[in-house]
């Protein structure tokens, strides 16, 4: 929850320092100061290219109103499921996140995980491993100023997972405990070649920190489609990927990401004509 | 767009705080107990009541509580046409002393016969809140063994005849006891 809050903050000032970036160019917007701001601008401008190289393209964007959006390849981890196994000895899990922009707001995203889960209920200790993968894409809503890049998205995800389950122990339920309560049961019966398959819908954020690396997250509601069960009396208490089960076929999951951006190519955006118009 | 944030963080939060849930339903068919339907040895057909009955288990200094809402000895006393008792989980046998007419002021009314149950068992899951129930089999060779106490006086149940094996639910009649 630290690290939620510590993103949530940088998050914050983040956007207030969009907003004070945008204040500076809605004035540039209007034609007739636009003229009376060209002959100013490369005198003022020029100060700051001199300090750093990067910030050179970015200036010329906004003097020329040509908005370039860039196309690439993000790929990271999930932060939260690799530091889990930290804080958590029944947790060792790892995840890799990756999306491709396809179009302007549409991208083509993936997850490929690995999970060991050992699930403590009150009267049953199991243990899942397994691999998943989720392929989907992701709708960016957020309109973003200038050169910004961030995101803040809806998707969807189709889901597979292979797993074993292994049963570690259980306790017999009597509602008539005349002989004494039953201490656990060792089994270690192992149900190996389980699969499911899902949906999940996808909230994200994804926000850039620094150059090309971004952090974000995103919250998502899944729907078990099937599942191969262990046996006829028998059920997959933990999905790798899906998470815990629950009654009915609904389960949730969020993550954390850190990724990195390998831009590809450079597309120019049309100016909208709506504005004359 | 700061409130879109706010509400994924409620949401995040909400979720991950809900982790404990299901507790098992009281309804949920789980370990069954042992259903013993009492009859008229003179006319098969008629169930009978039996009076005071105190069933313990070997070993056991209490008896089965077939009376939750009464006080002191009461709540063990059973005076209806049928019982329902637990077999141990962990055993293949269970060993009770049922004594009839429990707590009369003239002894020689107070009868008590020892019947132990031999099964098999076996471990069902149930679900993730109620985890496992153990189901009975009796074996198909001397499942009962009955004798009374002291073994010189007669034995109060005549009979004992096994209505049906399988112990999986509460719902049906394993034991008929003619007296």
């Amino acid at each position: 929850m630290k690290h939620t809050l510590k993103y949530f903050f940088s998050f914050c000032l983040l956007i207030v320092q969009f907003l004070a970036q945008a204040q500076e160019t809605t004035v540039t917007k209007t034609t007739p100061e636009k003229k009376k701001s060209e002959s100013k601008i490369p005198e003022t401008p020029k100060p700051v290219t001199v300090k750093t190289d990067t910030i050179v393209p970015v200036k010329k964007d906004t003097i020329v109103p040509v908005k370039k959006d860039r196309y690439g390849l993000r790929v990271g981890v999930d932060l939260y499921r690799l530091t889990r196994g930290l804080y958590d000895e029944n947790y060792k899990g790892i995840e890799l996140v990756g999306d491709y922009r396809l179009t302007k707001n549409y991208y083509l995203a993936a997850e490929i995980g690995s999970e060991d889960k050992t699930t403590e209920d009150d009267r049953l200790n199991t243990t899942t491993k397994g691999t998943y993968l989720k392929v989907g894409f992701d709708y960016n809503a957020y309109e973003n100023w200038l050169d910004m890049e961030n995101i803040i998205s809806i998707g969807l995800r189709g889901g597979v997972s292979t797993f074993s389950q292994e049963l570690n122990s259980y306790k017999i339920y009597n509602a008539n405990p005349y002989w004494g309560e039953m201490p656990w049961k060792d089994s270690g019966e192992t149900f190996s070649g389980l699969t499911a398959g899902w949906i999940e819908v996808v909230a994200g954020v994804k926000v850039k920190v620094y150059n090309n690396i971004f952090v974000g997250f995103s919250l998502r509601m899944n729907t078990l489609i099937y599942d191969k069960k262990p046996s006829d009396d028998f059920e997959n208490l933990y999905i790798p990927g899906f998470n815990r089960t629950y009654a009915g076929n609904f389960g949730a999951g969020f993550n954390y990401t850190v990724t990195y951006f390998i831009p590809l190519y450079k597309k120019t955006i049309k100016p909208k004509e709506k504005v004359k118009g | 767009m700061k409130k879109i944030i706010a509400l994924f963080l409620i949401v995040t939060f909400a979720s991950s705080s809900c982790e404990k849930d299901d507790i098992c339903d009281a309804n949920t068919p789980t370990t069954p107990r042992l259903v013993i339907d009492f009859y008229n040895v003179s006319n098969a057909s008629v169930k009978k009541n039996v009076t005071n009955l105190k069933v313990i288990g070997d070993g056991m200094t209490e008896g089965i509580v077939f009376n939750p809402g009464a006080s002191g000895e009461d709540q063990y006393l059973a005076n209806g046409s049928s019982i329902s008792i637990p077999l141990k989980t962990d055993s293949n046998s269970t060993k009770y002393s049922f004594i009839l007419n429990s707590g009369n002021t003239n002894p020689t009314l107070i009868d008590t016969d020892e019947v132990t149950f031999n099964y098999t068992k076996e471990d069902v899951f149930v679900s993730r809140a109620c985890g496992f129930k153990t189901l009975f089999t009796f074996v198909p060779n001397n499942p009962i063994f009955h004798t009374a106490v002291p073994v010189t006086k007669g034995k109060w149940m005549q009979v004992i005849s096994v209505e049906k094996s399988n112990i999986d639910n509460e719902n049906e009649t394993h034991i008929k006891v003619f007296f």
